[in-house]
């Protein structure tokens, strides 16, 4: 029961960073790929409508991680107290540029809600990053289930770590390079012209240069967690995402090399889920590891709520998921195929 | 303790006061809008007539502004359960989480898939299933808002739980939890009142172009919807829904009651203070003009009741600030009376057919738009005041909730960048609606509005 909820909140997670990390990936590369305000407004017209459905699996997973494993917001949301506020004030802005940014036919407005776009994506990307490094790192995690993090100690991975690192900054460089190599297959995918030819040729270079960061991070993880390499071994989890990770990889490589956009788009969505779902995969049953004392991590097991608690949530969530995705099914089939400035722009241009 | 500045727990209570009074600007429009979107959009499907489209292609701008900054300071209310509250998390996540993520994934699934397609949508939707978006989004923002009135509704008056072998709360009843009283009495007010405020900016904007003398066509559909709405949503706010929320206090928080009316002493026929100042050290009421019996009579249902004085109850379970919960019980009530009084005048009129031209009550209607939205802060103030000095009504102190790892400092740094924040994206927000209210429902053809009229003639 807890190690399908641990499932569960790691589906929903790896949901979450596929599809708005997505929307991260077109922010950051809307700098680089659009060069006119046309082309810019084609840009946010293939983030599309179901930008905030997007946000919302965020939400979706706090909501859920507080009803099965309340022990974990108690002490994470606490203990990461600064990086999440930085991600909270992130994501308003986010939000607000890509809600207001089409309000006013003005350049000057526009422009400004250009830069507060691609800056806040930016932000989010290297901040999830940092996140997912600390996940994997561990935090001083004290007996009582207790830590507070600050923005940076001495930079070591060891004892009492901070939020920034050697480690969780060069896993946040990675996050930045993948989710915009992972915008880029998708502005591919839903836009024509110049915008479509760019981001082609970004997606390809931004591709190639995720490969020599994950054997880089792969080789740092393998130094500060060499407990985790022992363990996953004996995870056929950890077997099967390495193998779900070789074949997106190989289908990757030739949607792009065979231009065939929607395959290499799905993809890149799987490389994404199969790399987090090894990382989630190899660290359970801990959800946060101590750094200060192993033995004072705290597990799926440890943290769960109880399980009626557990029971009753098994009842509801599967309905409400399988809605989900209706209404997001439902809604997207109306927007197919590429986006036009004309039919799809947000706003009052 | 609310007085101790130093105290890491007052900046938090600052924190959540202010992330959610702010918030709850935005939900409590949208949550009354929505249904005059359902209902325009349902009429152009029947009549094929245009102006029916039009007011809701304007309006569903002002809804998506409002919507857009709902959801972007709504974001940092969940967060705040685990990085403020992480005590309040810890102790009863096991009951709360459930409705908190059903209220994710049922209630903003459904909002935040149709929403996109309600404001921008409507060309590539078509006209049957662009109402189908708007009833979506309608049900989504009111089924957001049960989730988290069952969620309140518990820490006001916790049923179906149990206490888990660790200390820690879980559900015993998950229908005893969902069925709450409190929670239906809650609901039903706070969503009358969010149509007390939609209808009434509806009205606002009505009376506005009708002074103005300009979209006259427009400014009657919304003149008529607004006030109609308004009129019976400022009653059912008041009765059954606010007499029996009143009731409901009375039964299960008598010493909240007592607090709200600045009763310091017990007595049968008590009265509703109409005017006085409470007076905590003298323990009495300064300057009052009471009308007796009448709190007797709303409170148990006869004028005879005894009601119960803040002396029968120990000082330490009173509610931590018993002026600021007296006053805001008291202007809510001022207020929701004004509102009905008012709204009377403009049906009446309305219906002699007077109203286009009776100038000053148009006038009065135009500027009465804010106070609805001072009524609902000042109706959930009650709420969260006299819940004091419990976070969870008398299982659990606020004092006990919030993250001790957290310090003071952390704290006001992250209340000062909310604050600051938030400035910006209010005076934002009060720009674009500006703009938007004074571009109108049919803007005309400027330089600048052109190419919105081309877009708008495509559809």
């Amino acid at each position: 029961m807890i190690a399908t909820w641990y499932g569960i909140v790691s589906f929903m997670l790896i949901a979450y960073v596929a599809l708005d990390g997505r929307n991260f990936g077109i922010g950051m590369l809307q700098a680089i790929v659009a060069r006119t305000a046309e082309e810019r407004r084609l840009v946010i017209a293939a983030i599309g409508p179901l930008w905030s459905w997007h946000e919302v699996w965020l939400v979706g997973f706090g909501g859920t991680l507080l009803a099965v494993f309340p022990r974990i917001i108690a002490s994470a949301f606490a203990g990461y107290y600064l990086a999440l506020f930085l991600i909270l004030w992130s994501l308003i802005l986010r939000g607000i540029s890509l809600e207001l940014g089409g309000h006013i036919n003005d350049h000057l407005w526009q422009s400004f809600w250009g830069f507060v776009f691609v800056v806040s994506n930016l932000l989010l990307a290297t901040l999830f990053g940092v996140a997912a490094g600390n996940l994997m790192r561990g935090v001083p995690l004290d007996a009582n289930g207790n830590f507070s993090l600050a923005f940076f100690t001495d930079f070591r991975v060891r004892g009492d770590v901070g939020l920034l690192d050697w480690y969780t900054v060069s896993i946040a460089a990675f996050t930045v390079l993948m989710l915009a190599a992972h915008g880029a297959t998708y502005l591919t995918l839903k836009t024509e012209g110049a915008v479509h030819d760019r981001s082609a040729a970004w997606a390809k270079l931004l591709w190639a240069a995720v490969v020599p960061l994950f054997i880089a991070i792969s080789l740092e993880s393998s130094f500060v967690r060499p407990d985790l390499f022992a363990h996953a071994i004996h995870n056929p989890i950890c077997w099967l995402g390495l193998l779900l990770l070789v074949v997106s990889i190989v289908t990757l490589i030739s949607g792009l090399s065979t231009r065939n956009e929607k395959r290499a788009f799905v993809a890149s969505n799987f490389l994404l889920g199969s790399i987090l779902a090894t990382g989630a995969g190899t660290i359970f049953p801990v959800m946060l590891y101590s750094t200060l004392n192993p033995e004072d991590s705290l597990t799926a097991y440890s943290a769960a709520a109880s399980r009626d608690s557990l029971l009753i949530a098994f009842v509801w969530w599967p309905i409400a998921f399988v809605l989900a995705t209706a209404y997001a099914l439902f809604i997207s089939r109306r927007y197919p195929g590429k986006v036009s400035v004309k039919r799809d722009t947000q706003g009052v241009y | 303790m609310a007085s101790n500045l130093s105290d890491p727990a007052f900046w938090s209570r600052l924190q959540f006061a202010f992330t959610i009074t702010y918030h709850y600007l935005f939900p409590q429009l949208t949550m009354g809008l929505v249904w005059f979107l359902v209902y325009w959009k349902w009429r152009a499907l029947r009549t094929g007539e245009e102006r029916y489209n039009k007011a809701v292609r304007f309006w569903a701008k002002i809804f998506g502004l409002n919507f857009a900054v709902g959801v972007v300071t709504g974001i940092p209310m969940e967060f705040q359960f685990g990085t403020n509250w992480s005590g309040f998390s810890r102790y009863a996540a096991g009951v709360i989480g459930q409705t908190l993520a059903m209220e994710g994934m049922f209630a903003f699934f459904l909002e935040s898939a149709f929403i996109g397609a309600l404001i921008w949508g409507e060309k590539r939707l078509g006209p049957s299933l662009h109402f189908v978006a708007a009833v979506a989004v309608a049900l989504g923002s009111w089924l957001s808002g049960f989730f988290i009135l069952v969620t309140n509704a518990f820490m006001q008056h916790p049923v179906g739980y149990k206490v888990e072998p660790g200390g820690s709360l879980g559900i015993a009843s998950l229908s005893g939890y969902l069925l709450n009283p409190w929670a239906f009495v809650e609901f039903a007010h706070n969503q009358m009142a969010a149509l007390v405020t939609g209808s009434f900016v509806v009205a606002s904007v009505g009376a506005f172009y009708t002074l103005r003398e300009r979209d006259r066509e427009q400014a009657k559909l919304y003149l008529n919807a607004g006030t109609c709405v308004a009129l019976v949503a400022s009653l059912l706010v008041a009765f059954p829904t606010g007499d029996q929320q009143a009731k409901m206090v009375g039964k299960h928080q008598p010493v909240t009651l007592a607090a709200m009316e600045g009763k310091f002493h017990g007595g049968s026929i008590a009265g509703v203070a109409i005017v006085g100042q409470p007076n905590v050290a003298a323990r009495r009421l300064d300057n009052p003009m009471e009308f007796p019996g009448a709190l007797s009579f709303l409170a148990y249902g006869h004028f005879g009741s005894y009601v119960r004085g803040l002396d029968e109850f120990p000082e330490s379970t009173w509610p931590d600030n018993v002026e600021l919960l007296y006053y805001s019980f008291h202007l809510m009530i001022t207020l929701g009376t004004l509102f009905i009084v008012l709204m009377a005048l403009a049906n009446f009129q309305n219906w002699r057919g007077r109203l286009q031209s009776c100038s000053w009550l148009l006038w009065v209607l135009m500027l009465a738009f804010p106070f609805p939205y001072i009524a609902n802060i000042l109706g959930w103030m009650t709420a969260e005041l006299g819940r004091q000095p419990w976070l969870i009504y008398g299982i659990f102190q606020t004092h006990d909730g919030y993250s001790k790892v957290v310090s003071g400092g952390n704290v006001v740094f992250t209340l000062i960048g909310c604050v600051g924040l938030y400035f910006v994206l209010g005076v934002l927000f009060l720009c674009l609606v500006g703009r938007e209210i004074a571009l109108g429902p049919d803007p005309v053809v400027t330089s600048k509005s052109k190419e919105r009229e081309l877009v708008f003639a495509e559809t």
